[in-house]
């Protein structure tokens, strides 16, 4: 896996990714995130270190799915449709995702009345920009829509149950926080892949990519990038709170079991079994989430091949 | 008996004398401005119920908002002398509401009142711009001694109507008005200064005045919007004078349909606040998604306002008509956020 006999531009040009050993790095950024998302106040690097990896294969995988879509359907450039047509699968998800969109229209909307400055910008550039991703999703779903579900996503109130369950945790931590410890909070809560786009584009290898992403096309990966490392640390912490053996359980035997089969051997059983010392997620307990989310249990798991045959079940979508 | 606190006892002296001066005035219709203290008389012994008093109050509030609408008219007259009006209409409507917001305190036993009195109260806050600077400096000057003993102290709420002592200021007006006559904007892109146009980018004249600071946008069918001014009065005149601009050049401008389209407040609380808690409990009004926008996006309903609440404790309310409704929005907020006070 060494490139001394690359060409001098993959020298130049850092984008080579990942067959070069990672230059693009975004564990600092994702040990903020995961403090942001319900984690330890200072996230194990090892562990930003495997949702990268994750969420690296997820996005890349993603993309080229999407690249297939877009060239299926002769485009130049991957649309954020071609993400919409990829989640159609999954509503919750795919509600979450337009929940979104719609959200940073709306924002936009309201920051522009504000600012006599955006309110002019905006005029200038030719506004049908208002609710223009909003249009878009919607024309998209119209399109594809043949049982009414996904339109009916639209007027549908449903409380999501992640984003509540994320909000109360958050909730909770902050609860017990003092003014200086929350401010630190909020501030990394505003990190996300959105803010470092260029960054954001030359890890995923954009350039080397034959049909490219259109700009509403890296928001939307923006997002799912960080639905996924959201989605790890839910799970993550769920395994976590598995994990810790409750006196009288009669399960707790098999509980162990299952985790040592993935657990590291440097790691003690006991440092991992037990409510670690540092209560941060520590890489065995991604793991483990994700070896569970893969793996579909029910009478018919042996005959679902939709995930294996990408190898990796997507968290996002 | 609570005897009276000395920080509210030259307050309620203020407001007293306002009210003398009130009843003074009210004969004259030219100044009905201290008018809008007078609800406060619900303090007054001189009824036997407060609710009566409130009542009947009210019932002169209204009329001298009736008044108050002559004196409106007469704003509409195209003087240079209401730019001087304007920054003390502006210093003396703080006073009052700075005065007129300290005793909001004090309402125990009016609970049915108290939500009444002060919506009434900032209604008639709406009719106080126009209002005549001249008459209330010197009927505050007014020196009467009066007996504090007539006020009857009361204990101060401290959950429902807890006073926040700070007043939104307005930060930005849009307006729009119709100048009634079909434009050439390269005619008047040429010739008037200050103004740009770019018709491959946008329809429209970009014009800006420097007093009042306003930009304007002038469309050929000659309606116009105007941005930037800091209060009503301010946008009303920049349009005027956005309208003479083009009158002087040729073209037979009118002014017709002047309307304020939306207003911006903005305000600081001073103290941090826990976002999370209010976007857990207010879920049907609130959204916030702090990776895409550092502020809490509440909805409020009635009044129909949209609040950025930011972590800082500043707060930015858009999206009213009116003044009134921007305040009545931060009076509603204040309670809930300071609720989520964080310590």
């Amino acid at each position: 896996m060494n490139n001394t006999a690359a060409s001098p531009m993959s020298a130049a040009a850092s984008s080579s990714g990942r067959s070069v050993g990672k230059s693009i790095s975004f564990a600092s950024e994702l040990q903020i995130m995961m403090f942001s998302l319900g984690d330890a106040r200072r996230p194990l690097h090892e562990t930003a270190v495997l949702i990268e990896d994750v969420v690296h294969t997820q996005l890349i995988n993603l993309l080229q799915q999407a690249a297939e879509v877009s060239r299926l359907r002769g485009a130049r450039v991957i649309s954020d449709e071609d993400l919409l047509f990829l989640m159609r699968k999954d509503k919750k998800k795919l509600r979450r995702l337009l929940k979104y969109m719609f959200f940073r229209d709306y924002k936009s909307k309201i920051v522009k009345g504000i600012d006599e400055d955006d309110l002019l910008e905006d005029k200038l550039s030719g506004s049908s920009n208002t609710n223009k991703r909003q249009k878009t999703a919607q024309d998209f779903l119209n399109s594809i829509d043949q049982t009414g579900e996904l339109l009916a996503m639209f007027e549908d109130d449903e409380i999501d149950e992640v984003k509540q369950e994320r909000m109360e945790r958050a909730e909770r931590q902050t609860r017990i926080m003092d003014s200086a410890q929350y401010a630190e909070f909020c501030e990394s809560r505003q990190l996300s892949f959105y803010k470092k786009a260029s960054k954001f584009r030359d890890w995923l290898d954009c350039s080397s990519m034959e049909i490219k992403p259109s700009v509403v096309a890296m928001e939307i990966l923006a997002y799912l990038a960080y639905e996924t490392v959201a989605q790890l640390v839910d799970l993550a912490l769920l395994v976590r709170q598995d994990m810790v053996t409750k006196a009288g359980d009669p399960f707790s035997h098999a509980i162990s079991a299952t985790f040592i089969q993935y657990h590291n051997s440097a790691e003690s059983p006991a440092a991992c079994g037990v409510e670690a010392h540092s209560d941060a997620i520590q890489p065995c307990h991604i793991r483990e989430a994700v070896r569970r989310y893969g793996h579909k249990i029910g009478p018919l798991s042996p005959f679902t091949s939709a995930y294996r045959r990408n190898g990796m079940a997507f968290l996002a979508c | 008996m609570v005897g009276p606190l000395p920080m509210e006892e030259e307050t309620y002296l203020e407001l007293y004398l306002d009210q003398r001066a009130a009843q003074d005035d009210l004969t004259q219709p030219r100044s009905p401005l201290p008018s809008s203290i007078v609800p406060f008389d619900v303090f007054m012994p001189n009824s036997s119920t407060p609710e009566t008093a409130f009542s009947s109050l009210l019932e002169e509030v209204e009329e001298a908002s009736g008044d108050f609408s002559s004196v409106d008219l007469s704003f509409l007259s195209d003087e240079l002398t209401q730019e001087n009006k304007d920054p003390a209409v502006a210093r003396s409507k703080h006073e009052i509401e700075e005065s007129c917001k300290t005793p909001s305190q004090p309402l125990p036993s009016e609970q049915d009142a108290g939500p009444d009195l002060n919506s009434r109260l900032s209604n008639s806050h709406s009719h106080l711009h126009p209002g005549d600077a001249d008459s209330v400096q010197p009927s505050l000057e007014k020196s009467t001694f009066l007996p504090l003993a007539s006020i009857t102290p009361m204990t101060p709420m401290t959950s429902v109507s807890e006073c926040s002592g700070t007043v939104p200021q307005l930060q930005n007006v849009v307006s729009t008005a119709n100048l009634a006559c079909k434009l050439d904007l390269k005619k008047i892109a040429l010739q008037a200064r200050n103004a740009e146009y770019n018709p491959k980018r946008f329809a429209a004249v970009i014009m800006r005045i420097r007093e009042p600071r306003t930009t304007a946008l002038i469309f050929s069918s000659g309606k116009i919007v105007c941005t930037g001014a800091r209060s009503e009065e301010q946008s009303r005149l920049a349009a005027r004078k956005f309208a003479r601009v083009i009158q002087k050049l040729g073209f037979p401008a009118r002014f017709l349909d002047f309307k304020i389209q939306n207003l911006v407040g903005s305000c600081d609380v001073r103290f941090p606040i826990r976002l999370e808690g209010l976007v857990l409990t207010h879920q049907q009004f609130c959204s916030y998604e702090p990776e895409l926008f550092p502020g809490l996006i509440y909805r409020m309903v009635n009044p129909r306002v949209v609040l950025l609440i930011f972590v800082s404790g500043k707060v930015v309310l858009t999206g009213a008509k009116e003044r009134s409704e921007i305040y009545e929005a931060f009076k509603n907020i204040y309670p809930i956020l300071k609720n989520f006070e964080k310590a």
